[in-house]
């Protein structure tokens, strides 16, 4: 006797199972990966009486497949927080879209005030944009308004992304800080793939050009791709970073597994890694 | 195959990705899917009614729609819940597909659910492409054949597609898989290349 999906071995005869597709999916899900499903033959659907032929065979196995589909894609998107990804991603978009529309603003104002070229070191962001109301166009100023509102939806969202961070990787977060954090998750493809990642191919995320202009022509390898936004590796000195990030990446890796499968912040590690990652940027 | 004024088509219901419609029937274009290509370049395996296949990266699905068009059953494996998302919705008109959330490297998450199939198509674009198909060869029939995508430069992007290719087909026939050599899909698509494999 053997085990299908559609009938159970139990008693040596034929155990044809209820066809409701719940019930099914829970048989197929205990079948899958136990070694004793065998590759389904569908004659014997028939013959045990489980469908009268071929067509209502598919017809209930489509029907039991999307029904698991379905259980799978949502047990996946919950644990995979697709969400905090999608709101990182959208940071960095708007960002981008505030660089863009300061630049092109820049230009515009040049144009009204050509003396303000000449001006060395222009202050950034909100006060550039101060700047430029003066001697400026009503259309140009009301630009600039929006560009303000965009900059404050921006540092709010950033604001949320590192609160679902800490929800979602705290210990990651705990680590390189939320924003670090979930930019990582995202570069790596999500929290699942993260969590598989070795150290090193987490101290390189981010870096991708320079990492493959160093695998195709022997360039020297990049030191640090997202990492280098947390404080401690930007902010040591030039020789200490690569220590500092290689240091952090492999305290991060471990951070993303007991994210992903513990889902609790662990004080005690918490601790030991940021005692690790401090004295790697201490030293000569 | 149907052809229409030397358009590769398939009979069903459109409107399932925005393509053309030409007489009735569904344009598959070649730029819209690796395996239409390998149609053009008149070196495609014969789809019939009666085919059951395994269709391993079935993605958005796409290119299931049309096979599942012209054959019996399409067992189409994909592991990424976005695309997932898609099949589902083109799942849900076309009942010959069947949907399998699994990762083509772990067959036994599916086994109970897939017959022995006609043909294995394997469109995975991943490094260990060669051994995602070995370990799924045992789904294929006895006289049944595998069309299997090549992405050289997701094996290696450091060596150059055709040395690349040279190893997969040295990998495939030390996995006891026949092989007539690569079909290189150029022009539709560049640095891909297709094999058709039957096991010795």
């Amino acid at each position: 006797m053997k085990s299908y999906w559609f009938l159970d071995r139990e008693g040596g005869t034929c155990h044809s199972m209820p066809r409701d597709p719940g019930i099914l999916v829970e048989w197929v899900q205990e079948l899958a990966g136990s070694g004793v499903a065998d590759m389904p033959e569908w004659e014997w659907a028939v013959q045990c009486g489980f469908v009268k032929d071929r067509s209502e065979y598919l017809d209930i196995l489509h029907t039991t497949a999307m029904h698991l589909a379905g259980i799978l894609l949502e047990r996946e998107l919950k644990a995979d927080h697709p969400e905090l990804i999608l709101m990182v991603k959208m940071l960095d978009q708007i960002d981008s879209v505030i660089n863009l529309l300061s630049e092109r603003a820049v230009e515009w104002y040049r144009v009204l005030n050509p003396e303000f070229s000449r001006k060395s070191a222009l202050p950034q962001g909100r006060k550039l944009r101060d700047l430029m109301r003066e001697g400026s166009v009503d259309a140009l100023r009301e630009i600039l308004d929006e560009i303000d509102q965009l900059a404050e939806r921006r540092s709010l969202l950033a604001k949320r992304v590192s609160a679902k961070a800490a929800g979602v990787l705290p210990n990651c977060s705990a680590l390189s800080g939320g924003l670090v954090a979930a930019r990582l998750a995202a570069e790596a493809g999500g929290i699942r793939n993260l969590s598989m990642m070795p150290g090193s191919a987490i101290q390189v995320l981010g870096a991708r050009n320079a990492l493959f202009c160093h695998l195709a022509t022997g360039s020297p390898p990049p030191k640090h791709g997202l990492v280098y936004q947390y404080s401690g590796v930007h902010g040591s000195r030039k020789e200490k970073r690569g220590k500092v990030a290689r240091t952090l990446a492999a305290k991060l890796a471990i951070a993303a597994r007991i994210d992903y499968y513990r889902g609790e912040l662990d004080p005690m590690f918490i601790t030991k890694a940021k005692e690790a990652i401090r004295s790697a940027g201490r030293g000569p | 195959m149907i052809w229409i004024g030397g358009q590769l088509v398939s009979e069903g219901p459109g409107g399932v990705y925005g393509e053309r419609m030409i007489g009735g029937y569904r344009h598959w274009s070649p730029k819209r899917s690796k395996l239409s290509a390998l149609y053009y370049l008149g070196r495609g395996v014969e789809l019939e009614k009666h085919h059951r296949v395994l269709y391993l990266g079935a993605a958005n699905g796409t290119t299931v729609s049309h096979v599942a068009d012209y054959v019996e059953v399409v067992y189409a494996v994909e592991p990424a819940p976005r695309p997932m998302q898609d099949l589902l919705v083109v799942a849900q008109k076309r009942r010959n597909i069947i949907p399998l959330m699994a990762d083509a490297r772990t067959p036994s998450q599916y086994l109970p659910l897939v017959e022995k199939v006609d043909i294995i198509y394997q469109d995975v674009a991943q490094p260990d492409q060669v051994k995602i198909l070995l370990t799924n060869a045992g789904f294929l029939a006895p006289d049944g054949v595998m069309v299997f995508m090549l992405k050289p430069r997701s094996v290696d992007v450091t060596r150059s597609p055709a040395d690349v290719a040279a190893t997969v087909e040295e990998g495939l026939s030390s996995g006891g898989i026949h092989t007539d050599g690569c079909i290189w899909l150029s022009p539709y698509y560049p640095d891909h290349a297709a094999l058709i494999c039957t096991p010795e």
